[in-house]
């Protein structure tokens, strides 16, 4: 008996060591994967003031260069750029948990348009008219203007002035669509002939990326999303219908794959540059993302401001980031000093040779130099002259999230356009009346 | 008497931290559940009677989400004991390299869900992901399996079951292991077939074992959410969203911290409603008999 009952102790042993093999395992692996969270930059040297500005990946990178000059200067304060995320609603996630502890660990914060309305509601912004006056904003392009200021104040400076944009294959056609009819007409034409695949790629998912499409659609059908005067949504007009069924036309006639109702931008992009399809909605980045690669479609790129339906005017949604400080910063005048600095002239141009990113500057767009460097130039000044901005309002997030929602249904046939538009519209002002049952806001919809 | 206080005095450490880490939370849930928090409020907490258990109750996303959340973790922890107790009977034979067997098994239980899930999106990506690659070398045409409600529920069940099926299967190994091997014997000598075994005295004694996996397994896939926001990100058209997701956009999206503690809140009770039922009707089913007391 005393023999038999020892073997299950080592039994028990064994699996120990294997539940403790299993537990080391996993522990090494986590640690090997790069962690996704804050990574400091260099550590500056102990003297100078340090300025600590936290943002997405991509334009941490972008900037690191001018930022390693300006910390070479020796003005007495070192910047620290934190790279954060990727992903814009991951990034915000980062940002929105350090800024609830109270004592955030960045100075100052890349705002993305989208999030202004809420962040400015939270409190945690600090306005910036004492330092940068109402002529500051004259010097940019129209659409660059938007999405800073909310109520009186000014709550960020935009480094970047990107907006929504239709690619368009050059070897396929000798111009680009001008309107959505010519779009789909084309489309359809190209995939009769076994040109490709697809016709038009967009970004689909139930995420916010689709309510970027969709503020594209409906301003292409002269409908829109918010009326900044009654502060309501106007989803369940009949010209915001006729977008929506316009987008569940575009994946019901085969013109855009049913893939598409998953796709965020990357997918859309990936499948553009393998050549399979002639149109491709996407931010400025895409097109430095083709001409970099050796895909099939390189050099056969071209990019136009959105196109409308016929007889109405297109418009690209406004996906600006700018630089606002984060209420509590123990160095405003510094922090306000690499505001000044990083949105300057210097930067964006470098921005824009570098990443493509659109500057915000009106003189940078007169640049013959930069023009010749930059190849987007002129279509994304043109696309900022008609910028459509997403609705300016603390409630935002919800809205953005019913409408995707909705939408995404609409595209995964569970149900029609109108039905989905009523559908979109009836929450929304749920939402609205809600927000205003509660207290009044802070900042109501004016923008500037 | 004295011996009594001993215990609760070693004891109390113990107690105060998870007091810390468990109870302390869900009172300030349940504070924050009779609070108005949100951007409106200026993000401080302003009493508002039951208005956020009240829009609770007519929330269909809610009730919806519940749903969808219960038939989620129904059905994958139903196929992952299925699978686990199968994989668990097999690692139990004397197999050659039955150790290197058992490690590799460990492996998609070792990985991160958000890799994992990061993986399957891209497996099931239409048209460059691997399975609609095989789909048309087979001579079919690609999927868009993400854009239909029921394939992508199919693959979020499918990747926790892949995910998390070893680790069912590593417990009910270490229950299968305390059974006395000459149990076993005696009932071969006496001529019970290998079905009989397996019903008449390996399942009863594994009982223990399955059904700690059971209330482990559950309580993990009632909260499932990053699996969830990665692969299908709640979609398409919110059908694969959890409760887990919703509370968290509530949180951290709409900044709307009254109501997401509400949702959390009333998961959690609808989380305990459920382990407490099946606890109950386990307990009815045997499962006093302890791990020790059945060696």
């Amino acid at each position: 008996m005393a023999v038999r009952s020892r073997l299950p102790s080592l039994r028990w042993r064994r699996c120990a060591l294997m539940l403790l093999s299993a537990v080391l395992l996993s522990a090494v692996l986590l640690a090997l994967l790069p962690s996704t969270g804050l990574v400091g930059a260099q550590p500056s040297a102990a003297q100078p003031i340090p300025i600590r500005v936290l943002m997405p990946a991509p334009l941490a990178d972008a900037v690191a260069g001018p930022v390693a000059r300006f910390n070479a200067r020796g003005s007495g304060v070192a910047v620290e750029v934190v790279r954060g995320p990727l992903d814009t609603e991951t990034i915000s996630d980062l940002a929105i948990s350090s800024l609830l502890l109270g004592e955030a660990p960045f100075d100052l914060l890349l705002v993305d348009v989208s999030w202004l309305a809420k962040y400015v509601a939270a409190g945690w912004l600090v306005p910036l008219e004492r330092w940068f006056g109402p002529e500051v904003l004259a010097g940019m392009e129209p659409g660059a203007r938007l999405g800073n200021g909310l109520g009186d104040h000014l709550w960020r400076m935009p480094l970047t002035g990107d907006t929504g944009l239709l690619y368009w294959r050059t070897d396929l056609m000798e111009r680009p669509p001008r309107d959505t009819e010519e779009l789909v007409a084309l489309s359809r034409d190209l995939q009769r002939r076994g040109k490709v695949r697809w016709g038009y790629l967009w970004q689909g998912r139930q995420y916010e990326g689709l309510s970027c499409v969709m503020v594209e659609v409906l301003q292409a059908f002269g409908a829109r999303w918010w009326n900044g005067a009654t502060a309501r949504t106007e989803l369940d007009s009949p010209e915001a219908v006729a977008a929506a069924g316009w987008l569940a036309g575009l994946l019901r006639d085969g013109v855009s794959p049913k893939a598409v109702a998953n796709y965020a931008e990357n997918d859309a992009l990936q499948s553009f540059a393998a050549g399979e399809a002639a149109f491709l909605r996407n931010w400025p980045y895409a097109w430095r993302e083709i001409e970099k690669s050796d895909g099939p479609v390189k050099g056969k790129v071209g990019v136009t401001p959105m196109v409308g339906a016929p007889g109405e005017q297109g418009g690209g949604t406004l996906g600006t980031w700018g630089l606002s400080l984060i209420e509590g910063s123990p160095h405003p005048e510094e922090a306000v000093e690499v505001i000044r600095w990083l949105t300057g002239p210097v930067v964006q141009r470098q921005l824009a040779i570098e990443q493509g990113y659109a500057p915000t500057w009106s003189r940078l767009y007169d640049d013959a130099d930069l023009q010749r460097r930059a190849p987007l130039l002129a279509v994304q000044r043109q696309a900022l002259q008609h910028p459509q901005l997403r609705p300016l309002t603390p409630a935002y997030a919800q809205l953005s999230d019913l409408l995707a929602r909705q939408v995404n249904g609409m595209l995964t046939a569970q149900e029609g356009p109108d039905q989905a538009m009523a559908a979109a519209q009836g929450q929304s002002l749920q939402v609205l009346r809600s927000v205003a049952g509660t207290t009044g806001p802070k900042g109501t919809a004016s923008e500037g | 008497m004295k011996q009594r206080a001993t215990t609760l005095l070693l004891m109390l450490p113990a107690l105060l931290l998870l007091a810390a880490v468990f109870l302390y939370p869900l009172l300030r849930y349940g504070w924050l559940s009779f609070h108005a928090s949100s951007v409106l409020t200026g993000l401080v907490p302003v009493p508002n009677g039951g208005a956020n258990w009240l829009r609770l109750l007519s929330d269909a996303r809610f009730w919806t989400d519940a749903g969808q959340t219960l038939r989620f973790a129904v059905c994958s922890v139903a196929l992952e004991l299925a699978g686990g107790l199968a994989l668990a009977l097999l690692l139990h034979q004397p197999l050659q390299g039955r150790g290197a067997l058992r490690a590799l098994t460990l492996l998609p239980w070792a990985l991160p869900t958000t890799v994992m899930a990061l993986g399957w999106r891209w497996i099931l990506n239409d048209p460059h992901g691997p399975l609609n690659a095989a789909i048309r070398s087979l001579g079919g045409s690609s999927y868009a399996f993400l854009s239909t409600p029921a394939t992508t529920w199919f693959f979020v069940v499918l990747a926790d079951v892949w995910k998390t099926l070893p680790f069912v299967a590593l417990l009910l190994l270490a229950g299968l292991q305390t059974i006395p091997v000459d149990l076993e014997e005696a009932l071969r000598l006496e001529g019970a077939s290998r079905v009989q075994i397996l019903r008449r005295l390996t399942l009863p004694l594994l009982v223990p074992y399955i059904a700690l996996a059971l209330l482990f397994r559950l309580a993990q896939a009632l909260g499932v959410f990053d699996l969830i926001l990665v692969l299908s990100g709640g979609g398409p058209a919110g059908s694969t969203e959890s409760l887990a997701l919703y509370a968290y956009l509530n949180a951290m999206r709409f900044l709307d911290f009254g109501y997401a503690a509400t949702v959390m809140l009333a998961t959690f009770l609808l989380l305990l409603a459920l382990l407490g039922g099946g606890w109950l009707l386990l307990r009815r089913g045997g499962i006093e008999r302890t791990p020790d007391r059945a060696t």
